[in-house]
């Protein structure tokens, strides 16, 4: 009948299957972070990359202030085993937080900017999606170098192009795609980096991205 | 005849002395005078008129036309006979005095003929003189010596004939009385002639017409009167210059042929000719012979003949052109196989050249021509071909500039300002389009304002009604029962309204693959759309939005 015995702190009220009047609904207040796993401390744990190492004791106030402030998220940063700790505190007004501040690092350390990783903190809907280019096309070799090369266009012109139309943002990391954005936006700059790798010309990806977002836009 | 004489010139005498007015009136006792005096005369002259059919001249129960036909049939021969003779005499003397010699009584014919027949003999010399004078006139001379006679003759004539007579007669009269032993009119008169044709060249034409007549007689009106007078002429001087008795048996065995027939004629002349042999050969034949003799006796002629002769032969040669092949010029179409090499070069060909010929570039061309350009790079007006001017259908869509530089915001901040818009708690900032847009209603505002402060502020636009209106797709032509001249198409719909070019073309056996599945991801989409706007509008409900709605984990 109880779906959930065990994990349940809260006494379950036993109901007496009586005839005329049933005992008043419980009315509880929402679990805080501690209640949820019986009061124990969460913590999340995120490797940092090598390349990532001196970008994070650059920016790490800018990540640590945040966090620690506004998300109410303990955070350290493990030197030995080059690992970022976060943990909940006693004021950590909602569980999601610790959530949220674990994929706020995460993000940082896939490559994307704090302030960019800064969103997905303030933001519910924001969503991060990777893929690699050999998931879409098997390249090798300069094929490989030159999709790559497609991809980033000259400058960087063609990412930030897909980036500003699509409000996302893009991280190239060598073979792996990172994009951060709403669902619909993800997709639509998955669609144009997957046309550019499968090597239609940026212009087409342009013309094509032009059309989207405007109806894109339009829908609103 | 010598017994006839005496009475015979009685008779003459007779009617010479009878007054003139006395032949007004017609008088027999004068008429059978005239007509006895002719039967003497007639007689009188029949053995040198060989060819005579009649042997008497009849006359009784005869009419004076006929009793002169007899007179003219024994009197032609002997005229031409008479002439010739004169004609050898005058050309040799000395045969005259041989003859006179020899032949008493026919030297004594002439002399009688003149002394004893008195006037008459002298009327019918000087008509024979006159005859050779006037050679080129025709027989009307002779005729009128004929008539004259006549008139003698026979009393029964008009009065015409005997007035013309009668002066004629008059004329000679006053000759005959000029004349005596010494001085001979008639002598005169041929002399003055030689020398005249000497000058002129007109004796011998007339000699030649002379001779052509004794010998030809009719048949000179068939052939060419000139070639037949240089043939006499050639002739004559040598037929002169024979003996007498072989003119006499020539003149008595002269038959048809030497009147109406070339042959004989011609085979007589060949002994004769010295000179014309070749002419003579060639004679039988009409055309060239006529020309050989014309060339040889071509001095001789007149100019009309001269003429005549000249179109002749330009007619013969223009004959002969036209039967031989044309040149290559005058014949129709011709390639060059069938011309000469190179003819065409000498020849001066016009024809039509269908395109302009090019213009001839002279300093003058060339200077106006800078002149101009300088001009229009001066004034700026070139021809050039300009676009014509769309009609702006739809407004310009607002074309989303794709921003190719890292954008300087953050994304969060690009989603709060999303959130801000979207909830309006801030307004939009406005884009540069939207500036432009707002300057242009601005200066319109201003436009208008002043416009409408000319008409005082009282103008009211047209109400804009729209109204629809079915436009069946159909030519005015077929709705209307008589159609105007000009029938416009324009309230037809136009090919866009019947047909935009959007929407599914295909049908859907055509789809390919790929195509079936665009058009079902486009349903998809669409529908997935609406759906979203649905939950969009559900969800706008909610006041607390639910943090595990589309999270992976």
């Amino acid at each position: 009948m109880e779906s959930s015995d065990a994990s349940m702190e809260v006494a379950v009220a036993s109901s007496d299957p009586k005839s005329s009047s049933l005992p008043p609904k419980p009315s509880f207040a929402p679990l805080k972070a501690q209640d949820m796993y019986d009061g124990r401390v969460q913590f999340r744990k995120v490797s940092v990359p090598p390349h990532r190492y001196s970008p994070l004791k650059k920016s790490w106030m800018d990540i640590y202030t945040p966090v620690y402030e506004q998300m109410k998220i303990d955070i350290r940063m493990n030197l030995k085993s080059r690992k970022v700790e976060l943990k909940t505190r006693a004021d950590t007004p909602d569980v999601s937080n610790l959530q949220k501040c674990a994929d706020f690092v995460q993000a940082f350390m896939m490559g994307f900017d704090v302030i960019d990783a800064i969103a997905l903190l303030r933001l519910d809907e924001l969503y991060l999606e990777s893929f690699e280019i050999k998931d879409v096309k098997t390249l090798k070799g300069e094929h490989l170098s030159r999709a790559i090369g497609r991809l980033s266009g000259k400058g960087g012109k063609t990412k930030f192009a897909i980036e500003n139309a699509t409000k996302t943002r893009i991280v190239i990391a060598d073979t792996k795609i990172h994009i951060l954005g709403s669902f619909a936006n993800i997709k639509v700059a998955r669609n144009s980096l997957c046309s550019l790798i499968l090597g239609s010309p940026a212009g087409k990806v342009y013309s094509k991205l032009r059309v989207v977002t405007s109806r894109l836009a339009e829908r609103f | 005849m010598s017994t006839d004489e005496p009475s015979c010139l009685d008779i003459l005498r007779r009617l010479k002395s009878t007054d003139p007015p006395l032949w007004l009136a017609p008088n027999p006792s004068l008429s059978q005078q005239a007509r006895n005096a002719s039967l003497v005369l007639f007689s009188s002259l029949r053995p040198h008129a060989p060819q005579s059919p009649v042997d008497h001249l009849l006359i009784d129960g005869f009419d004076a036309e006929q009793i002169w036909q007899q007179i003219e049939l024994q009197s032609h021969p002997l005229l031409s006979l008479l002439k010739r003779e004169v004609k050898r005499f005058e050309k040799s003397p000395r045969e005259i005095s041989r003859i006179f010699a020899e032949d008493p009584q026919r030297k004594d014919i002439p002399p009688e003929v003149q002394e004893r027949e008195g006037r008459k003999e002298e009327e019918d010399v000087d008509e024979f003189d006159e005859d050779e004078a006037g050679a080129s006139e025709d027989l009307d001379e002779e005729g009128d010596g004929a008539e004259e006679e006549e008139e003698e003759d026979g009393a029964e004539e008009e009065d015409e004939d005997r007035d013309e007579d009668e002066s004629e007669s008059g004329d000679e009269g006053a000759k005959g009385g000029i004349e005596d032993g010494f001085l001979k009119i008639k002598e005169l008169e041929e002399y003055l002639q030689k020398d005249e044709a000497r000058e002129y060249g007109f004796e011998d034409s007339a000699k030649k017409k002379a001779g052509n007549k004794e010998r030809r007689g009719i048949d000179e009106d068939d052939s060419s009167d000139e070639g037949e007078k240089d043939d006499g002429d050639d002739d004559e001087p040598g037929g002169f210059g024979l003996d007498d008795d072989e003119e006499e048996e020539e003149i008595e065995n002269a038959r048809y042929e030497d009147f109406f027939g070339g042959n004989r004629k011609k085979a007589q002349r060949k002994p004769k000719v010295k000179d014309n042999s070749e002419e003579d050969a060639s004679d039988e034949e009409d055309g060239d012979d006529r020309e050989n003799e014309n060339e040889q006796g071509n001095h001789n002629l007149s100019t009309h003949e001269k003429e005549l002769l000249n179109m002749k032969s330009k007619i013969e040669q223009m004959e002969t052109a036209n039967l031989e092949p044309k040149t290559w010029t005058m014949q129709g179409e011709v390639t060059a196989a069938k011309r000469p090499k190179n003819s065409a070069l000498e020849v001066d060909l016009d024809f039509e050249h269908n395109a302009r010929p090019a213009p001839v570039i002279t300093e003058e061309v060339t200077a106006s021509l800078e002149d101009l350009i300088r001009k229009r790079i001066m004034e700026a007006h070139f021809n050039d071909v300009e676009k014509p001017p769309s009609l702006p259908g739809k407004g310009p869509r607002e074309i989303k500039e794709l921003d190719e530089n890292k954008s300087k915001k953050g994304l969060a901040e690009i989603y709060e300002d999303e959130y801000a818009t979207k909830a309006n708690l801030v307004s939009a900032p406005s884009s540069f389009s939207d500036e432009q847009k707002k300057e242009a209603t601005l200066l319109f505002k201003k436009l208008c304002l002043k416009l409408d402060a000319l008409s005082h502020f009282h103008f009211a636009p047209k109400p804009v009604i729209e109204d629809m209106s079915i436009q069946a797709n159909v030519p005015a032509l077929a709705m209307e029962e008589i159609a105007p001249l000009a029938v416009s198409d324009a309230a037809m719909l136009a090919p866009e309204e019947v047909f935009s070019g959007k929407g599914d073309v295909k049908d859907e056996s055509e789809l390919t693959q790929a195509d079936r599945k665009r058009r079902r991801a486009k349903k998809k989409r669409i529908h997935k759309a609406e759906e979203a706007k649905r939950m969009a509008k559900k969800t706008k409900h909610r006041t607390t939005p639910n943090p595990d709605e589309g999270k992976e984990d």
